[in-house]
């Protein structure tokens, strides 16, 4: 094996990829049905807004008021990312370069937050805190809601990187700071922005959080506008305003990637002497897995489980039975989608990088800030011509992964550039065909990330609220509109057993993202 | 390298989508217009919650041998769902949590109206004047209060501003019953009247709630001392948190928009083919019967005259509510503009 990882780390250019010069007719086409569907929300909210007159537009779009929620939106984004980043990336590292038994099981309690919804969290702290309201507020949630997005992207980067530059920089006498800086932190930008990219997306598109906590963010803005006034041609002109910002967003984001980024595997795991095994910086480090884990795990359960006890009403177990199954089956239903119409787009972008490639991402991602209730809205617009197919549970799978398809194609994409091409052509110089080479080669290094690409939109789906209220078939119920029923009419104690099993099927997965899934690592770093 | 099997897999699936389209719409196409006689189903969009109304949709589906599919959901979002879906709507009945939700589908002439035969129990001020929607319950704008934190109760919404209560009112300004009673006083006072009461409420430091059932925990756990609310939550947030709490209704004098009645009520979609066991369904909630049942259960007012009032509150007819058009209660737009325009939304 060092042979082939000398070979793999000594080629890494970009001449290798000859052999795909240009993306062939059928994946152009494949990537371009996949766009005219995530395009569907943007052309909705087109035709809807410019409904309006234009000097309508532009008076709903300058009054001061706007401004006002715009500049909420982007101080809540800037403070939630700037957060993330820092936290993530020391806490990330930290679990990764310090030595201790059984890692995976101190992952775990900071990845398990994925699966409470933000509502859920904002209802619990509420319950603590009645008092709790206001920007602080809302940034304090949505950092406890979004860290896992951080530390998972960082998690999974650090695995693969290049060790035997920490060796040298070790050897040449440099200290764990500049190490950290110079060697570690350049192999994971890329990671740490796409991180601070799904947090940066989650904070724009949210709407429990802040609207209880009575911040009024442009998501907030366009709820409002469908709930006080049934103005579907301003919440559109509002939500092209979430457009542009999210754009922006976007496009700074892309500057904190490092553009040199190049694909990178490094067979060479981490020498287990490079692991630190030092008490203090463990101290710090189990210090502030607690703290957050205190925070955004224990806190929650706590509340949810003292409501669940305190609950005088009995409970209807088959009812939860029932709603489980039918949210965990349209949920995998709605991952599986997002699993097939991303590979197209992350083989065209990972093998094909060009302009085309660069705008379906863009478009992917800017779908990802929108709010469920657009999509919902969208999708309603569209599916009620559809006749049977409308509120069905496929349309309603169909949904979830629009929704969070930006969550598979990230992963697709960088589990597609993990696979060297060099890699694929001394397969296929060793005289393998081709299909061959996909199966014994491409599919079981790429097949991890892919995996942790479909998790996350299973758990992500299973959380979801506006879009299944409109798109569910009549009469099904999933675990999260049920918390939704129960809390709107003050409920909060029979809302609990469902947000407690919310989180209990959701630790499944996230147990499974937090193994260590490199079986050699695991063996190195436990000696 | 990986071209052919790319290749292979996107044509499949392209065709496989292709395919499915297809199917859809043949299958769309096909389906033909159910017969009013041989009804078994029928679909409601619900903006009333499952655990107050189920109950009711449960016995008619008895009575009638017809099914319900429900589809509960908030109101105002039904409403919008509906005006999406408008001559596509799967829907055949729409139960709202208020008038203003009615009136917007009313407005983009999505229902069909009831014939004289329908809800007759129901006077018409609580009907819509096309006859497009009926009301099924009462629901009463009240001042829920503390009564260890407020002795001296307030006669009029006017006494609201004054010093006595700063920062001890709550009202809950994105609410729909809200916006329904802040419309009430702009068709009504003016919009310059209303203006000037919402700012001096602002100055007064009065606070924000995210909705009703907030406002009475705020007032039970003595954070605020008094709040505009709806007169069913007292009990509502009682009922939840399983114990007596320490919040009462109070009403203000007789004709104070501060006392508006607004309903729940339902209309039949202009899509719907089977308006006749949709109208059956609203006269079953609109029969005495059932009336009595909502007024113990669910603690709304019945609108038929003379009707029992929910324990401990005046009748209906006593409450002395503002004599005004539930039509005009879907004017919500100014009433948005002029909350956005003060500060409160």
């Amino acid at each position: 094996m060092p042979v082939v990882a000398d070979v793999i780390s000594a080629s890494q250019t970009p001449s290798s990829k000859r052999g795909l010069a240009s993306p062939n007719f059928a994946l152009n086409s494949a990537v371009a049905l996949v766009l005219a569907f995530t395009l569907l929300p943007f052309i909705y909210i087109a035709l809807r807004a410019f409904e309006k007159p234009l000097p309508e537009i532009l008076d709903l779009l300058l009054r001061a008021k706007t401004l006002q929620v715009l500049g909420t939106t982007t101080a809540l984004l800037l403070i939630v990312v700037a957060v993330n980043i820092f936290f993530g990336t020391l806490m990330a590292a930290g679990l990764h370069f310090i030595r201790l038994p059984k890692a995976h099981l101190f992952i775990l309690p900071t990845i398990l937050p994925l699966a409470i919804p933000s509502y859920v969290f904002t209802y619990t702290w509420l319950a603590l805190i009645p008092s709790m309201s206001g920007l602080f507020a809302a940034a304090f949630i949505l950092i406890l809601t979004t860290m896992p997005y951080m530390l998972l992207a960082i998690l999974v980067s650090l695995r693969r990187i290049d060790s035997s530059l920490i060796e040298v920089a070790r050897t040449l006498g440099l200290s764990r700071t500049a190490i950290f800086f110079k060697v570690v932190l350049p192999q994971i930008r890329s990671s740490i922005s796409a991180g601070a990219l799904l947090s940066g997306l989650y904070v724009m598109s949210d709407f429990g959080a802040v609207s209880l906590l009575n911040v009024e963010t442009l998501t907030v803005s366009i709820q409002n506008m469908f709930k006080a006034s049934y103005d579907r041609r301003a919440a559109s002109v509002i939500s092209i305003l979430l457009i542009l910002a999210s754009i922006i967003f976007i496009s700074f984001n892309e500057k904190l990637k490092d553009s040199t980024a190049k694909e990178n595997i490094s067979k060479r795991l981490m020498a287990k002497n490079t692991r630190i095994n030092n008490s203090g910086l463990k101290v710090v480090l189990l210090l502030s897995i607690g703290i957050y884990t205190l925070l955004a795990v224990v806190i929650p359960i706590y509340v949810l489980i003292s409501r669940f006890i305190g609950n005088p009403n009995p409970i209807d177990f088959a009812r939860l039975t029932e709603t489980a199954i039918s949210t965990i089956s349209v949920a995998a239903l709605g991952a599986f989608i997002a699993l097939l119409i991303s590979a197209p787009l992350g083989l065209l972008i990972s093998t094909h990088a060009g302009k085309y490639s660069r705008f379906a991402e863009r478009v992917i991602l800017i779908g990802h800030a929108l709010p469920g209730v657009i999509i919902g809205l969208a999708l309603v617009s569209l599916g009620s011509k559809l006749g049977p197919l409308y509120q069905s549970t496929l349309l309603l799978a169909f949904a979830y992964a629009l929704l969070f398809l930006a969550k598979a194609v990230a992963s697709m994409t960088s589990a597609l550039q993990l696979v060297p091409s060099t890699l694929k052509e001394v397969a296929a110089t060793l005289g393998k065909s081709k299909s061959r080479v996909t199966t014994s080669v491409v599919f079981p290094i790429a097949l991890p990330s892919i995996g942790l690409g479909t998790l996350l939109v299973f758990l992500t789906a299973m959380k979801e609220l506006p879009a299944t209220l409109m798109l569910r078939p009549t009469g099904m119920d999933t675990l999260a509109t049920q918390i939704w029923s129960y809390a709107s009419i003050n409920r909060f104690n029979d809302a609990a057993p469902y947000a407690l099993l919310l989180v209990l099927i959701a630790a499944i997965p996230t147990f499974l993202l937090s193994v260590p899934r490199n079986p050699g690592e695991k063996v190195e770093s436990y000696q | 390298m990986i071209r052919e099997d790319l290749k292979r897999m996107t044509k499949f699936g392209l065709i496989a989508l292709s395919t499915v389209l297809a199917a859809t719409v043949l299958v769309g196409c096909g389906s033909s217009d159910e017969q009013a006689s041989d009804v078994t189903e029928l679909t409601i969009y619900s903006g009333r919650s499952e655990e107050f109304i189920a109950p009711f949709f449960a016995q008619w589906e008895e009575a009638s041998g017809i099914k319900l599919n429900i589809r509960y959901g908030d109101s105002a979002e039904l409403a919008t769902q509906i005006l999406e879906e408008g001559s596509n709507s799967p829907a055949d009945l729409f139960l709202s949590q208020d008038a203003g939700s009615l009136g917007a589908v009313a407005m983009a002439d999505l229902f069909t109206a009831l014939p004289e035969d329908v809800a007759t129990t129901i006077p018409a001020e609580f009907i819509d004047s096309n006859r497009y929607w009926a009301g099924v319950t009462g629901r009463a704008r009240v001042f829920a209060y503390n009564p260890n934190l407020l002795k001296v109760l307030p006669i009029s919404i006017t006494d609201l501003t004054d010093a006595t209560y700063k920062g001890k009112l709550g009202i809950a300004p994105t609410n729909a019953s809200f916006q329904a009673f802040v419309t009430a006083l702009i068709e009504n006072k003016g919009s310059a009247f209303a203006e000037k009461w919402l700012a001096d409420l602002k100055k007064n430091d009065v606070r924000i709630y995210p909705k009703n059932g907030a406002i009475v925990e705020a007032i039970d756990k003595g954070e605020i001392s008094i709040g505009l609310v709806n007169h069913y939550y007292t009990w509502e947030i009682s009922e939840a948190l399983g114990r007596p709490i320490n919040a009462k209704n109070g009403f203000f004098a007789p004709g104070d928009y501060g006392n508006l009645i607004n309903v729940s009520g339902a209309g039949i979609l202009t899509s719907s083919k089977k308006y006749k066991a949709a109208q059956d369904l609203i006269n079953f909630l609109t029969s005495e019967p059932i009336q009595n049942k909502f007024v113990e259960q669910t603690h709304e007012y019945s609108l038929i005259p003379g009707a029992a009032a929910p324990v401990g509150l005046p009748l209906l007819a006593d409450i002395g509510a503002p004599a005004i058009d539930l039509d005009t209660l879907k004017n919500i737009k100014l009433t948005q503009d002029l909350l956005v325009k003060v500060g409160l939304l």
